[in-house]
């Protein structure tokens, strides 16, 4: 492990392939480099969410805490760790302060494993448009999560609105089980569907994507309705024939409900921050069926054939608030 | 290199004559002779014989880092004859002892290998100065007189090497005086005289030729050693081994596998203080004409018939002459200088804003070209060879690009991951070699994706490998000039560049920020063609 106090892009990539050398790891295998976008406050739980990834994924690992852009002097501290408490895979933590937190692809470009495919998570807040940050630009894949923003419902509508084949949300990543478990329900299904009803928090970015699942899938509209605070706690469908079903989640069950037969249970998986990302990174091509069902949530057509690459459009967060203050004088 | 002790044995049974290029001790002949130095010992090192180097330019960066350096690590590894003598030759006001206090503190501070007063002992006393200027006629009859009474006094038995570390427009004065003076003369001298010049080797075709016309004429041929220190680095020389001692690469090693090959040396420093010459010549001729071409030559050639210095510059020679320009210079040959940008964490000032550059500058930082290799082996292979300064990162590498599965019995979907499988030779920093394969994802589930496999040359697991420079002099001191480029490889690697510079004339170059990977018409380039750049 080394740590880099004050130090250079250059410094950082020398320690990263001194530390390969004398690790004693001489040979090595990397499926791809994963940047994780991180306020300070967070980084614990960042930390150990893409540790538990690293333990399924071989991959190179690049922290970057963006701290205080308004400091006059730019700075970068870094800490260069292979097989340590960041995973048995490579890891470099990088906190910039002042402008270099504007140019964080400075420095974090020369350190992206070579010809690997590149996926960045946002911890916090996504960024309204990825196209303003660097990190987003140049991976192939980008994680958010809706339901750290301050307003869930509407960064979901954004994330629609910014949509890239590429993209993702963890919040699709969490309700994985529920659409296993609606799957394989259906696969005993011989009639189709007439309607189906999301239960659960209208304010879940999570329920709200389950509802457009459903609604891209069976052709119908899936209103959520108000039960409970949290998340989905559960689902109706209704068929042609008269017959229905019902799959709830009880705790750590999920119970699946039909006429005539005994209730199906099966374990409801918990899952961490890690394993979501683990999931997440096992593919690393666009996920169509998010692409429908985010389109379906927002009204959107046609999210999948956009382009999958962005360009990068400079967006200087102190400029804007300027601007912000300039209208708010002048109104 | 061991080139020569290899084919003793098949030289005999075959009945061919051995051909011998230098007179020095190590050639065939004396081998067979020498009944202490047998084929099958691979321990005893080959030490060259008694001689004198003589440096001129020594107060230049290239020998204060380089050179001296170089020359107390072969001391400290036993590899310099015990009669050998260091010979400087500058326009300074000094004694043998100021010169050799500037080689001391040169070889403490650069050395590779530890620094130990003993070893610099032993060559204390062994290093010389004579003072003058280069067309000083005087000056040159001392060096000569020295040289001659060196015989005497040292032992160094008539051999001697000049290395030329001097601004090209002072190679016809230096070389004149060597001629008039029979320094450059083997007969005259009673041993052998090697001359040893670095890049560049002329500026086009033309100058080329008529440098090595002159040089020539006044040592011969065979005497005559260019560097490029590429070529005397560990992983250059692995190239060799991994395509001609193993079976597995060679079948696949041509144009019925290889889908492209793409090698790029990128820098991520800026010019520095080297304006002056820098802004006259760009990055095509310094560096796309020597080490790029040679990468491309040890890739591209056919094997050689023995591990011989001139079986091997044969075939290089045969590939260089093989090698073709796109017809579309216009669309196939790109040029880039870089603007300002951040890098590394800081701003980089634009290349028309650094010292001593016009600021209407055409002179590119970057350049990008699609060759061609026209032998059976490689028809229809698009070589692309990068090279640029203030790119995000140092590295040198070769990728041999496979071309893809013509049919692949698994879902579209579980395999869209897949790219190229590659065979990337890096040359440096993280020297070593990486293979780039599909491999199933873990998990119930059939999904494939690619996943690199480095193997590292890490300094823990190997003796620490000879920097360019001491494995280069060594082998000038030996007579081995496998890791030398001839005359025709030079010329035939200026006429690959020269069409791409005369097209380039007075056209500007196009734009790329300082930290980018070069510009947008070079990704264009290669989407022309349906690929892109690997990033390194």
């Amino acid at each position: 492990m080394t740590t880099l106090w004050d130090t250079t892009g250059t410094a950082v990539v020398a320690a990263l392939a001194a530390e390969r050398r004398t690790g004693g790891a001489v040979t090595s295998g990397l499926a791809l480099t994963l940047v994780v976008v991180v306020d300070e406050g967070d980084v614990a739980e960042a930390e150990s969410a893409a540790t538990v990834a690293a333990s399924k994924h071989p991959m190179r690992m690049l922290l970057v805490i963006r701290r205080q852009i308004e400091a006059p002097v730019p700075r970068l501290d870094a800490e260069v760790l292979i097989g340590g408490r960041l995973g048995p895979g490579e890891a470099v933590e990088m906190r910039m302060y002042g402008r270099l937190a504007l140019h964080a692809e400075s420095v974090t470009l020369p350190l992206l494993a070579p010809d690997a495919p590149v996926v960045t998570w946002w911890h916090g807040a996504p960024p309204d448009r990825i196209s303003h940050d660097p990190l987003g630009v140049f991976a192939e894949r980008r994680i958010t999560d809706a339901v750290r923003s301050p307003d869930p419902v509407a960064a979901l509508g954004q994330r629609a609105v910014d949509y890239a084949p590429g993209d993702t949300d963890l919040s699709w990543t969490r309700i994985t089980p529920w659409r296993a478990t609606l799957a394989s329900a259906f696969d005993t299904v011989h009639a189709s569907a007439a309607q189906a009803t999301v239960s659960g928090d209208p304010g879940d970015p999570s329920a709200i994507l389950l509802a457009g699942w459903l609604s891209s899938c069976l052709d119908c509209y899936v209103p959520v309705e108000e039960h409970g605070h949290d998340g989905v706690s559960s689902v109706e469908v209704g068929f042609e024939n008269g017959t229905k079903f019902l799959a709830l989640r009880d705790g750590a069950r999920m119970v699946l409900r039909r006429e005539n037969q005994p209730d199906t249970i099966a374990p409801f998986p918990q899952r961490e921050l890690g394993d979501l990302l683990a999931e997440e990174l096992r593919r690393l091509d666009a996920d169509q069926t998010y692409g429908n069902s985010l389109g379906t949530v927002n009204g959107i057509q046609g999210l999948n054939s956009r382009s999958g690459t962005r360009v990068h459009v400079w967006n200087d967060p102190a400029l804007a608030d300027q601007g912000e203050a300039d209208a708010a004088e002048a109104g | 290199m061991s080139t020569v002790d290899a084919k003793n044995d098949i030289a005999d049974s075959s009945g061919r004559q051995p051909t011998t290029q230098r007179s020095g001790p190590l050639d065939l002949a004396t081998i067979q002779r020498n009944p202490l130095r047998q084929a099958a010992d691979r321990r005893l090192p080959r030490v060259p014989e008694p001689c004198a180097l003589v440096v001129f330019g020594v107060t230049g960066d290239l020998s204060r880092k380089k050179l001296l350096p170089a020359v107390y690590d072969l001391a400290n590894r036993g590899l310099l004859p015990t009669d050998f003598v260091l010979l400087g030759f500058a326009r300074r006001d000094w004694g043998d002892g100021d010169f050799e206090d500037l080689a001391k503190k040169s070889a403490k501070d650069q050395a590779r290998t530890n620094w130990s007063d003993e070893v610099w002992n032993r060559l204390s006393g062994r290093v010389k100065f004579v003072p003058g200027a280069f067309d000083d006629d005087a000056a040159f009859g001392t060096l000569n007189d020295t040289l001659n009474e060196l015989c005497k006094t040292h032992g160094i038995n008539g051999n001697a090497a000049f290395f030329l570390s001097i601004p090209p427009a002072m190679f016809p004065t230096v070389l004149e005086q060597m001629r008039r003076t029979g320094m450059a003369d083997d007969e005259q001298a009673g041993g052998w005289r090697r001359v040893i010049v670095e890049k560049p080797f002329g500026h086009d075709l033309e100058s080329a030729i008529e440098l090595n016309t002159l040089v020539d004429s006044v040592f011969t041929n065979n005497d005559v050693f260019r560097i490029d220190h590429y070529l005397g680095k560990e992983t250059v020389q692995n190239i060799l081994a991994l395509r001609f001692a193993n079976q597995l690469f060679e079948p696949v090693w041509n144009a019925h596998y290889v889908d492209s090959v793409q090698i790029t040396m990128a820098e991520d420093v800026g010019i520095g203080g080297r304006a002056a010459f820098y802004d006259q010549t760009g990055a095509a001729r310094d560096v796309l004409q020597n080490h790029l071409l040679q990468l491309l030559a040890l890739t591209a050639m056919e094997e050689p018939v023995e591990f011989s210095a001139e079986a091997i510059r044969i075939e290089k020679t045969k590939v260089l002459r093989a090698i073709t320009v796109p017809e579309n210079i216009e669309r196939y040959a790109i040029r880039g200088q870089y603007d300002q940008g951040w890098l590394a964490g800081s701003r980089a000032v634009a290349y028309r804003a650094e010292n001593d550059v016009p600021p209407d500058s055409n002179t590119e930082t970057y350049a990008a070209v699609k060759l061609g290799v026209e032998t059976r082996r490689w028809a229809g292979v698009p070589f692309y060879i990068r090279t640029g300064k203030r790119l995000p990162r140092r590295v040198t590498e070769i990728a041999v690009l496979f071309t893809t599965a013509p049919h692949l019995p698994f879902d579209a979907t579980d395999t869209e991951e897949l790219g190229h499988n590659q065979l990337v030779i890096r040359v440096q920093p993280d020297e070593g070699v990486t293979l780039k394969f599909g491999s199933k994802v873990p998990g119930s589930a059939m999904e494939v994706r690619d996943v690199a496999m480095d193997f590292l040359y890490g300094e823990a697991f190997t003796e620490s490998s000879p920097e360019a420079y001491e494995r280069l002099i060594l082998d000038v001191l030996l007579g081995d000039a496998t890791l030398f480029p001839t005359n025709e490889e030079v010329e035939a690697s200026w006429r690959v560049i020269d069409p791409l510079e005369a097209f380039w004339e007075g056209k500007e170059p196009h734009l790329y920020r300082a930290g980018e990977w070069g510009p947008k018409a070079a990704d264009e380039m290669l989407a022309r063609d349906g690929r892109t750049w690997r990033r390194p």
